[in-house]
């Protein structure tokens, strides 16, 4: 497995917001340039006419909102570590629950606690993901070195009593 | 007898001269200023190896960094893509904050103070951070998309991968507008491709060594 080189942490933001961007604008632009596809008009010119200008208009705005999702949670989570001072699942959790909260604000208070929990229990269940995962990939190297029981030539005292006991 | 005497008294705890003018006395015709050290040079040279190393040893290797397997010296532009494009992202929100506050104060000029008005001014805020930043973020992962295929294509890395990268983002960005918007969308990504190319490349262009690595 490769090493896994992330940034150190203000640059983390950045390159976090870039990859959300990424992320959305590409997954964005498939899904729209089926939707737009199928929205459009019987005839392959009109229908590929119509799915360029979904993709052209509503790609960027998926990317911008997965980027201020990637981007808004990757600058609590520097946050977190910084006073925290360690680097944990707990602290991706509890950043995925704050960006839920902050992007839910305009609707009110009650909306901000569903989008947290929706947030915070999506983050758990990555990490958990990535838990798992790295569990069963070093499970399948071979076991450490075993150390053999030998018995130690121990002084025949007291503890050849012990045995006579049992 | 008393002559004698006195140059030869002050020069007997270090110097090992013998007869003649001790450590505190001139200098005779027979003692060095290095001899008169104290260290005794005879048969060496009066350069210190220490203090004058030959110039060839001190030469700036680029092989000096050992670098771990199937890594290279510098990043990728795959590796630089996302960087890329999350900092012309934030670039485009902070820009596009800016030019909102701007256009909201102007534009709500006649109004007084209160709610509404604020509400506005958040409203263009928002409006234009995110439309710039969608903006500058499209563009940006165009012209990694493209400067990554093309250095998988050629093979070589060089700034011809940046000027025809920024050259077909221009072209694919003004297509919509027909054959004539795509042209001058490519000239605009060709001018600004060029420019950075050569603000990378200016030290080497003029002859002179880069003082930055």
């Amino acid at each position: 497995m490769e090493e896994y080189a992330r940034e150190p942490c203000p640059w983390r933001i950045v390159d976090d917001c870039g990859g959300a961007f990424t992320m959305g604008a590409i997954g964005g632009g498939i899904f729209q340039a089926v939707k737009g596809f199928r929205n459009s008009p019987s005839g392959m010119n009109h229908r590929m006419r119509g799915s360029l200008t979904a993709i052209r208009t509503r790609a960027p705005q998926l990317g911008g909102s997965f980027a201020v999702w990637g981007g808004l949670f990757s600058m609590i989570d520097c946050g977190l570590v910084k006073v925290r001072g360690k680097e944990d699942p707990w602290n991706s959790i509890t950043s995925g629950a704050m960006t839920g909260a902050i992007l839910a604000a305009r609707n009110g208070p009650v909306a901000m606690v569903g989008s947290a929990a929706m947030g915070g229990i999506l983050l758990a269940l990555i990490e958990g993901a990535g838990i798992l995962l790295t569990r069963f990939a070093s499970a399948q190297f071979p076991t450490g070195p075993q150390f053999a029981e030998e018995p130690s030539p121990m002084p025949a005292s007291s503890f050849g009593d012990y045995r006579q006991f049992q | 007898m008393e002559d004698n005497k006195e140059p030869s008294g002050p020069s007997s705890p270090g110097s090992k001269s013998a007869g003649g003018f001790g450590l505190f006395g001139s200098a005779g015709p027979q003692y060095s200023k290095t001899e008169l050290a104290g260290v005794p040079l005879t048969g060496m040279s009066p350069l210190s190896p220490y203090l004058n190393v030959d110039p060839r040893y001190l030469l700036q290797d680029t092989d000096e960094f050992i670098l771990p397997t199937g890594a290279n010296k510098t990043r990728g532009r795959f590796e630089l893509a996302f960087f890329t494009i999350g900092g012309c992202c934030i670039t485009g929100a902070v820009f596009g904050a800016v030019n909102g506050l701007r256009m909201g104060l102007s534009e709500t000029r006649n109004m007084a103070w209160s709610k509404p008005r604020n509400v506005q001014i958040l409203n263009m805020v928002t409006r234009q951070g995110a439309t710039w930043a969608n903006t500058l973020g499209s563009l940006a992962l165009l012209y990694s998309a493209f400067g990554v295929i093309i250095e998988k294509a050629r093979g070589a890395e060089d700034e011809l991968n940046t000027i025809a990268a920024g050259t077909l983002t221009g072209v694919l960005y003004k297509s919509p507008g027909g054959l004539r918007g795509a042209a001058r969308g490519g000239l605009v990504g060709l001018t600004l491709s060029g420019l950075y190319a050569l603000y990378n490349n200016w030290d080497r262009l003029k002859g002179s060594s880069p003082t930055r690595y």
